[in-house]
Order: C-alpha cells, then structure tokens, then sequence
C-alpha cells in the first residue's frame, strides 16, 4: 500500500482540487488557498520520488525551497489582496480590472 | 537514529521479560509502553497546570502580603481541584452568533499544541517519549498551533472583546516567535544538533558547563529567550490578548465551563514547557553533577533535578507577573522588532564566530585550560 | 504497522480535508480546513522519513501562512461580497456557481487523464528498488547539501525572502492622506 504510486494519486487528488478552487472561487484569498494546495501537491512529490527513485535527499532540497516560495507568495500574495480591499472594497476576482489607480 | 524510551528500555534485561509477556509481539508491546507514558505524561502535566493556578494565587498572596487560598485541604491545596470540579459543572454556553464549527475547534487546538509538545520534552535522559533528531524544532512548531488557536477562538466567539483580543494574541505570538526561535538556533548551533538528547549531552551538570555560561552571546540569548517566551505564553507584563482592564478577558471571555478551562489549562502547561526548554537548553537540563553512569535509578534523581530548574523557573515566571505592569501594544511590537530580533540575530552570529575563533570552547574551558 | 497507520490517517486527512475546501462557502472554515490538509501532507513527509522537511511544513505552514491567511480574511471583512461585475459569459459572477465548478472539474479530469497517460510511459522505465524502512536522520546531510551542492539557490532564496518581506511591506502600507 506504501508505494510511489499512493503518494503520486495523493499528489495528483491535492492538485486537481487546488486547481478546481482556483478556477471555481472568485474569492482572492480562496485563490490563494489553491495555490498553496497546488506548492504543496509539487512538494510532495518531489520528496515521495527523492524515497523511492533516487534515494537521495536533493528532493527533500526541492521541498524546502519550495515551502520557501510558498510562504513568500502567501506573504505578497496577501499584502496585494489588503491593499486592494483598501482600494475597491471588495476581494472578488471579477473586480479586478485596472491596472493603474 | 530517533530514540525513543522503547529503544532505551530495551537495552535492560526486563524489557525481554516483558517482551515474552506480550507473546513477542514488538509492536504491542511498544504501543502499550507509548501508550502508559503518555498517559503519565499527560497526567502529570495536567496536575502541574492544576497546580500551577494555585502556585499562582499563593505566590501572588505571597507578594502582596495575603494569605491566598487556605481553606480546601492543607494550606488550601486541594483548591485547584474544586476550581476544577467548578468548571465542569459550569453550563456550557455558546454566544447565539458565534461560529459553531470554529467556536469548538479553538480550545482544542490550543490543547493539542501544547500536549504535543510534551512527546519531545526531556524529563530525563530516559525518561523522553521521543528524542526525535528535529526536537526543539518540532516544539517550536506545533506549539504555533496555540497561536491558531488563540486566534480562532477570538474569532468564533463573534464579540468585539474576543475579537481584539484574538488579534492581538496572534500578531503579538507569531511577532515573538522570530527571536524565540533564533536564540534557540544560537543554542543548536552550540550544540550541534537538534535533539534533545544531544543539547542536554552536550552540557555537563555544573554551572560552568551550561550552555548559559558557554559565551556571552549565550548569555545574552537566554534572556532574549526569556523575554520572548513570557510573550509567547501570553503571560505579564506581555498578558495583552487578555488583559482585564482594556479587554475583559480577551479572547476567552465568551468562553465558560470546560472549554474556558482548556485555554487556562493550556496557558499553564505552556509555562511549564518553556520554562522546561529553557531549562534543558540553557541550565544543563537534567545533567546530574559529577555523575555520568546511565541505570535506571539515576533516571529518578535525573527527573529531580529537571523538575527543580524548572519550577524555579516557573516561580520566577509569576514573580514577574506579579511585580511588573503591562505594556501597551505599541510598546510590545516595539520591543520585539526594534530591540529583541536585532540583539538575537546579533546573538546568532556571535555564537558563529565564537565558534569559529574559539574552536567551540567555552569561556571556562578557556579559563580552567580545558580539556 | 505504525508507519502504515499513520499513513492512513495522514492521507486521509489530506485529501479530504482538501475537498474540504473547495466545498466549503465559508472562507474562514476554508483556511481551518487548508490546516488540516498540510499538516495530513506534513504526516505523509514523516511516512516518507523526511523529518526535516515535515517539521520545517509545519512551522511555515501553521505558524505562518494559515495565520496570514487569517488576518487577510479578517482585514478584508471576513465575508464575500456581491461583485457588481460580469464575468465573461456575462452572468453574475457570485462566489463560485455551478458554471465555474463544473468548468474546474472538467479542466481537473482532463488534467488527470492527460497525466496519467503520460505518467503510464514513464512509470515503466522507474527501476524498482529495495526500500529498507530504515530512517537516517536527514538533519546533517541536509545541512550539507544546503551549503554545499545547493548554497546558490540558498543564497537566491534569501534574497527572495528578503525582497517579499520589503514588497510586502511597502504593499500593504496604507496610502499617504494628502
């Protein structure tokens, strides 16, 4: 049961649904959500592949930077989802139309 | 490898015993022994946290020259248990709009964040449920598990007084995480390693061989340490998510029954994990001075002398509450960003390069010639 | 047997909790829920023997991106709001309707088959190699690997940190009255 392909099915069930909550929600900050679903289901993989094909830990590397940029987007990510409250008063997607002022 | 106290028993003979007694059945008997100690553990730590409330009034009685609770059992010890029984006959309210889900969640999470920890904490050189390789990094993340809860319970209740006080708990616990966690790493960079196991291992039970006493930027990071960790805890003068004057009581005040009894629970467990970290890490741990054999007996004065750093230093902690006032919110992000972050990288680095130019010797070694 | 337990335990919590949130209106129950789903990824890092990388998942993740997400709900009002736009079929674009789910699931499953097919040709040329279930601690070799194979994307990663904690700031910093 503990094999490759139960992590790669686990992945693949964490990606299609962050996918399905980007595409499906018009919340920013449920965008967000996905993405971080979607780091995560790429992370994974890397270090289920990292046990069972190469064992060796570069893809433990992988995940780590990983974790990294998912938490510098999270951080930017939201500073842009604040300011633009701030400005249209809203965070639905649809209203995100202009690009200057 | 991870130890565990299963691999460490079964380096005594008895362990076979027990073994053929659970009809050689590794897993069982491993799952039995995990079992009992968190058991203890919990059950331990749990009358600690008890205990620790009536520590607090007695002391603070202390303090103020009062006599505190006298009237349940001798010296009114017994008065935590009937705060206790209070508490769970209390009626379980729940504001109309609150958040159901997320209303029952809170306490929860902050009760499991701080159980959590426990499984890492180094009673004694055996006497661990897992001295796992990533130690104190693992406690100092799933106990941020407090903060969400904190968070979510100010929240949930749908009260502005919860609401400020949800707010300020989670900014003012993730703002204090960052020194905390970088004087631990001036620690692990002593030491060499992230596990309990070898923090402790590296320290002898002599003053001079603590990690306090190593260099002056170790010295320096155990206060830093502290600080961070009374603000972590959400104890005075950092108890802002709580404080009675400004917030009635923060972000438990829709709380009642059981479920407030967990925050407060929780709370004090707390305490006592920090003050065991900083124990472990900073004042030698549970080193028996002058004594390195490992049988079982020691094991016992071992957890003595862990216990007795540490609720010293829980004393000191509600010394401090005691006799200093609360900061304002400014104050507090203040301290942490402008003074606190920069003194423990400044803190980290200097360990480094103490490291570097003193090849790892530490000031008394230096003195004494070393050996 | 412990290790399988947890597996379990830790996929389960995984996917569902991540079905969770795409189910789930509430955004705030949605980010409990995002939680749930990374410390279920953080308990399969630990299956994997990655102790390193599933502690490091549970200190950003939980100490830091969930509570962020959390505040940005709370600072943005903490409900979703009617949009007086109109997406590009020229409905009313509400929180997620039938159109947007039933689109995502399709773009999902072709996904999934477009993968699988692809995965099939490759999965045959993996060698299958002997697991031991031995777990080294990864600690020391992942500090070496940092500063030594990997210290340039080290060094890039804290420069990004950097210029995201400096972008942040400036971003999020309220507009001069003048």
């Amino acid at each position: 049961m503990m094999n490759l392909y139960s992590y790669l099915i686990i992945s693949l069930i964490l990606f299609v649904v962050g996918l399905v909550v980007m595409i499906a929600r018009k919340n920013i900050v449920a965008i967000l959500l996905g993405i971080e679903l979607i780091l995560n289901a790429s992370a994974l993989n890397f270090v289920a592949y990292s046990r069972y094909v190469t064992n060796n830990l570069d893809g433990h590397i992988f995940s780590l930077f990983i974790i990294v940029i998912a938490a510098a987007e999270a951080a930017v990510g939201l500073a842009i989802v604040i300011r633009f409250f701030q400005i249209k008063e809203t965070i639905h997607i649809d209203e995100a139309t202009q690009l200057r002022n | 490898m991870n130890q565990t106290v299963v691999s460490y028993l079964s380096k005594y003979e008895f362990y076979d015993s027990l073994l053929a007694l659970f009809g050689n059945n590794q897993g069982v008997l491993a799952f039995t022994i995990y079992l009992l100690l968190a058991l203890i553990i919990v059950g331990m730590c749990a009358t600690i946290g008890g205990l620790g409330t009536y520590a607090e009034r007695k002391i603070s009685a202390d303090l103020q020259a009062r006599v505190g609770p006298n009237r349940v059992g001798p010296y009114g010890l017994l008065q935590f248990l009937a705060d206790g029984v209070k508490m769970m006959t209390k009626e379980d309210i729940m504001p109309f709009t609150a958040d159901k889900t997320l209303f029952y969640l809170a306490p929860l999470l902050c009760l499991t964040g701080v159980f959590a920890t426990l499984a890492v904490l180094p009673f004694s050189g055996g006497f661990i449920m897992a001295d796992l390789n990533v130690g104190i990094f693992y406690l100092v993340a799933i106990s941020s598990l407090v903060g969400l809860g904190v968070f979510l319970g100010g929240y949930a209740s749908n009260s502005k007084w919860s609401m400020l006080g949800g707010m300020r708990g989670a900014s003012q616990i993730i703002s204090y995480e960052i020194p905390v966690t970088i004087s631990i790493l001036a620690i692990v960079l002593l030491a060499g390693g992230m596990g309990f196991g070898t923090i402790v291992g590296q320290q002898g039970g002599l003053p001079h061989q603590w990690f306090l006493f190593h260099n002056p930027f170790a010295f320096m990071a155990f206060f830093v340490y502290s600080v961070g960790a009374l603000a972590e805890t959400n104890r005075a003068p950092f108890d802002l998510p709580e404080a009675e004057s400004e917030l009635v009581s923060g972000y438990h005040t829709e709380y009642t029954g059981m479920r407030f009894g967990f925050f407060a629970l929780a709370e004090y467990i707390e305490v006592f994990v920090v003050c065991g970290v900083a124990a472990s890490l900073f004042l030698g741990g549970y080193n028996i001075p002058g004594i390195s054999i490992d049988i079982l007996p020691i094991q016992a004065v071992q957890f003595v002398v862990f216990m007795t750093k540490t609720l010293l230093l829980y004393y000191v902690v509600i010394w401090i509450r005691w006799t200093l006032p609360r900061l304002r919110v400014d104050q507090l992000m203040s301290v942490c960003w402008k003074y606190l972050t920069p003194i423990a990288i400044l803190n980290l680095m200097g360990c480094a390069i103490w490291m570097v130019v003193f090849n790892g010797k530490s000031i008394a070694e230096l003195v004494l010639g070393g050996h | 047997m412990f290790l399988q337990l947890l597996f379990i335990s830790s996929a389960l919590l995984t996917v569902l909790c991540a079905i969770g949130v795409l189910m789930v209106k509430n955004i705030m129950h949605s980010c409990v829920f995002l939680l749930g789903s990374l410390l279920g990824v953080a308990g399969l890092y630990a299956t994997l023997g990655a102790d390193f990388v599933a502690v490091t998942q549970i200190m950003v993740y939980v100490g830091g991106v969930v509570i962020l997400m959390l505040f940005a709900v709370m600072l943005t009002g903490g409900k979703d709001f009617i949009s007086r736009a109109q997406n590009l079929l020229g409905l009313p674009a509400s929180m997620g309707n039938k159109l947007t789910y039933g689109v995502g699931l399709l773009v999902g499953l072709v996904f999934v088959l477009t993968n699988i097919k692809l995965l099939m040709g490759i999965a045959q040329t993996i060698p299958s190699k002997m697991i031991n279930n031995e777990f080294p601690s990864t600690v020391s070799q992942i500090g070496h690997l940092l500063v030594k194979d990997h210290v340039l994307a080290f060094e890039i990663s804290s420069v990004l940190l950097l210029g995201a904690l400096v972008g942040a700031a400036i971003i999020a910093r309220p507009r001069k009255q003048n």
